[in-house]
């Protein structure tokens, strides 16, 4: 354990403290002087893992001078993001901390900043160039001015309401017109009040009445982002309640910034995570140490009566980050314990201690034991059928959380220490685990894991994979999309990465446009076993052309294939096509770095291969994702004349 | 901040631009990659380094990087 030296805000990912800040900020800027930054581009990101605030903004605004074409032609697994800042003010101080922020995250962000103030103009006309560029996501960062600088002087609440009322009546049609456009994410965010508008008021009163106006006029567009997939809203209330300042006054009046750098560095990390969902990089498990982490003391010195957990000022700390983990687990992060122990006072400490908050059943495994925790990360990993990239990882121990970033620098690791009043801060400080919206398979996704981890156990009291299946009762249902399903098959597409046969991220409403159409395909997979409901765990999508249907896409849960579900959805498919007069089904498959596993569906599924085709439009977060993009797109071709086989223990049912 | 070569090492380092001494007296227009943002930048490296406040209006009136020093060191 260290002593707390450093605030929250510091540090909090990364395996390194301050010291190591230093150091990774000097190594930046020696690349740079040596003119290796483009060259050296996947070193950056685990550099910049080190950095924070004012150092992450400096290295942003170094990065911000390369091109992302050269990046993205020297390095392709690095995917490139491209966003558009448009709003009210000068907004260039974003640029950099945008730059730094991506490329923290291992992506490249191709920035484009619109015209000062032509936010309108942007967005409510669809030939714009804004429109015109197609980027990923567009920030529309919009500040108080909006608002104040058409007030009249003198002026009162009931001026501001006005202003405010018809700003909002123009934001409701600017993102009616990004709808229609009907490509990328649209992100607002509210306005923030300050004491240089309130306090021009004299009485309380009138004060009150504008503190009320401006949070209706806040509260209508937190509402805008309900029941429209494609906006999501950042309220920065949250960032400047914890002591970021809203504005400086002399970049306000002088340089027309009307938000402080030090809110658009917030702003900015909040869509450094909103990109990394957007181009499949949620982080999908929370590893946890438990020995100062967890709770307090060591339980192998101090016993299971010893260790803190509840009612004694330390104790109370340990129980809200259980509070807090607990609560991350509930919305589809999976949560696991990693712990130098003993497996066995573990169990009972999680199963029986009266004043534990978490118990065994929040985790979906508890790893007890003296191996180096990288090995057990790796294990899990492997069990859970995620990538290690998926994990982010918290521990009190310096130690452990160096020798975690070196072994598996993919891993988010998030170092605590030894006050424990500071572990929710540090946790929650980087939004790992943000999505734009929970389905319901998220909320259900820790039980399904846990089911997993008991199919694996199952799966090894068996001689042979055939006997698993045969017992396992697996059943398949292919069905065409409804408008039930569109949230759930775009997020297969955005997490999805082994069986993702082309690795094109979908948005909900490009599913649901999909579905609607009738010369496009698009079928949902639902699965279960004797052990319970999969859920809709994957889709295929194409279209007809010219009497062959092509395939543009098929997903699947990566808890859920090699079972013959894959083959069976493959078999109803291609019957279905020869059922409808199909002359061929065609198929593509874009290898990335991380989907070789399906490289070979198609041949397994009786397909021969016709040659490279063009690569397909890879959608939202291009690249695609962590569509570490290694080579063109292989076409196959499939004539209908012998259909493989649903395999036999499969229990098949279709509506197509 | 004791000398306009220091201050263009800066400019160097922090802006990933490579001015060298010609530059300073050259519009900031000619400049390559420069961005009238950077000045913000500027300002608030140089308050930082020097530990005084600078009269942004003056920075922003600056039309090279030696009139920005200058302002600077006013």
């Amino acid at each position: 354990m260290t002593v707390a030296t450093v605030d929250p805000t510091d540090g909090t990912a990364g395996t390194a403290g301050t010291a190591g800040a230093a150091d990774a900020h000097a190594e930046l800027t020696a690349l740079q002087r040596a003119g290796r930054l483009v060259a050296e581009y996947p070193r950056v990101e685990r550099l910049l893992g080190a950095l924070s605030g004012e150092q992450l903004l400096s290295a942003g605004r170094l990065l911000a001078r390369l091109s992302p074409d050269e990046v993205a032609a020297r390095h392709p697994a690095v995917p490139v993001v491209g966003l558009a800042v448009t709003g009210h003010g000068t907004l260039g101080e974003l640029v950099p901390a945008l730059t730094g922020e991506l490329a923290r995250h291992g992506m490249v962000a191709r920035t484009r900043v619109a015209d000062f103030d032509s936010y309108v103009f942007d967005l409510c006309d669809p030939g714009s160039d804004l429109y015109a560029a197609r980027p990923d996501l567009v920030l529309c960062v919009l500040d108080p001015e909006v608002v104040f600088d058409e007030v009249p002087v003198p002026w009162g609440p009931a001026d501001v309401e006005r202003v405010f009322e018809e700003k909002t009546r123009l934001l409701v049609r600017a993102v009616a017109e990004f709808t229609g456009v009907g490509h990328g994410t649209l992100v607002r965010n509210t306005l923030p009040l300050q004491r240089r508008h309130t306090a021009q008021l004299v009485d309380h009163a009138s004060r009150a009445r504008l503190g009320a106006i401006w949070r209706e006029g806040n509260a209508r567009l937190l509402r805008l982002a309900e029941g429209n997939p494609a906006v999501v809203v950042l309220d920065l209330d949250p960032i400047l309640a914890e002591g970021t300042p809203a504005c400086d006054a002399r970049m306000n009046v002088y340089a027309k910034a009307h938000l402080s750098r030090e809110l658009l560095a917030g702003y900015a990390r909040e869509v450094g995570h909103l990109a990394r969902h957007l181009a499949g990089r949620t982080k999908k498990c929370l590893a946890l140490d438990l020995d100062g982490t967890v709770w307090g003391g060591v339980l192998g010195d101090d016993g299971p009566q010893g260790i803190e957990v509840a009612e004694s000022y330390r104790g109370e700390a340990y129980r809200a980050f259980q509070r807090v983990a607990k609560q991350i687990g509930s919305q589809g992060v999976l949560l696991a314990a990693v712990s130098k122990n003993d497996v066995e006072p573990v169990r009972e400490v999680l199963r029986d201690h009266p004043m534990m908050t978490l118990r065994e059943g929040d985790f979906v495994r508890v790893t007890a034991n003296w191996r180096p925790k990288h090995d057990n990360l790796k294990d899990l990993a492997q069990t859970l059928n995620l990538g290690v990239d998926s994990f982010v990882f918290a521990d009190d121990s310096p130690y452990e959380c160096g020798l975690v970033g070196r072994e598996l620098p993919q891993v988010a690791v998030v170092r605590l220490d030894g006050d424990p009043a500071l572990h929710v801060a540090r946790l929650l400080h980087d939004g790992w685990f943000d999505v734009c919206r929970l389905t319901a398979e998220d909320r259900k996704r820790a039980a399904t894991y846990a089911d997993e981890l008991v199919r694996a156990d199952f799966l090894q009291s068996f001689d042979s994979l055939a006997d698993y299946l045969r017992e396992l009762d697996v059943r398949v249902r292919l069905a065409r999309v409804g408008a039930q399903d569109a949230a759930r098959v775009a997020q297969l597409t955005q997490r999805t990465n082994q069986f993702n046969l082309t690795t094109v991220r979908l948005q909900q409403a490009d599913v649901q446009a999909m579905a609607d159409d009738p010369e496009r395909l698009a079928l949902a997979v639902h699965a279960g076993d004797r052990f319970g409901e999969n859920g809709l765990v994957g889709a295929v999508l194409g279209r007809w052309d010219g009497g062959a249907l092509h395939l543009e896409n098929f997903v699947l849960s990566c808890r859920v294939f090699s079972r013959g579900i894959e083959l069976a959805c493959m078999a109803s498919v291609l019957r279905y096509a020869k059922a409808a007069g199909a002359t061929a089904v065609l198929g593509g498959y874009r290898p990335t770095a991380k989907n070789t596993a399906v490289k070979d569906f198609y041949p397994r599924c009786g397909f021969t291969p016709t040659g490279p085709g063009a690569a397909p439009d890879a959608g939202p977060g291009a690249g695609s994702g962590t569509a570490a993009d290694g080579g063109g797109t292989t076409l196959f071709r499939h004539d209908l004349a012998e259909i493989v086989a649903v395999p036999e223990h499969v229990h098949l049912t279709e509506s197509l | 901040m004791n000398t306009i070569d220091e201050f263009l090492q800066l400019v160097r380092d922090g802006l990933g631009l490579p001015v060298t001494a010609e530059d300073a007296e050259r519009g900031l227009d000619e400049i390559p990659g420069w961005d009238s943002v950077h000045l913000l930048w500027l300002l608030t490296s140089l308050e930082q380094r020097t530990g005084r406040s600078i009269s942004m209006p003056d920075v922003l009136e600056a039309s090279s990087l030696g009139q920005i020093y200058a302002a600077a060191m006013k």
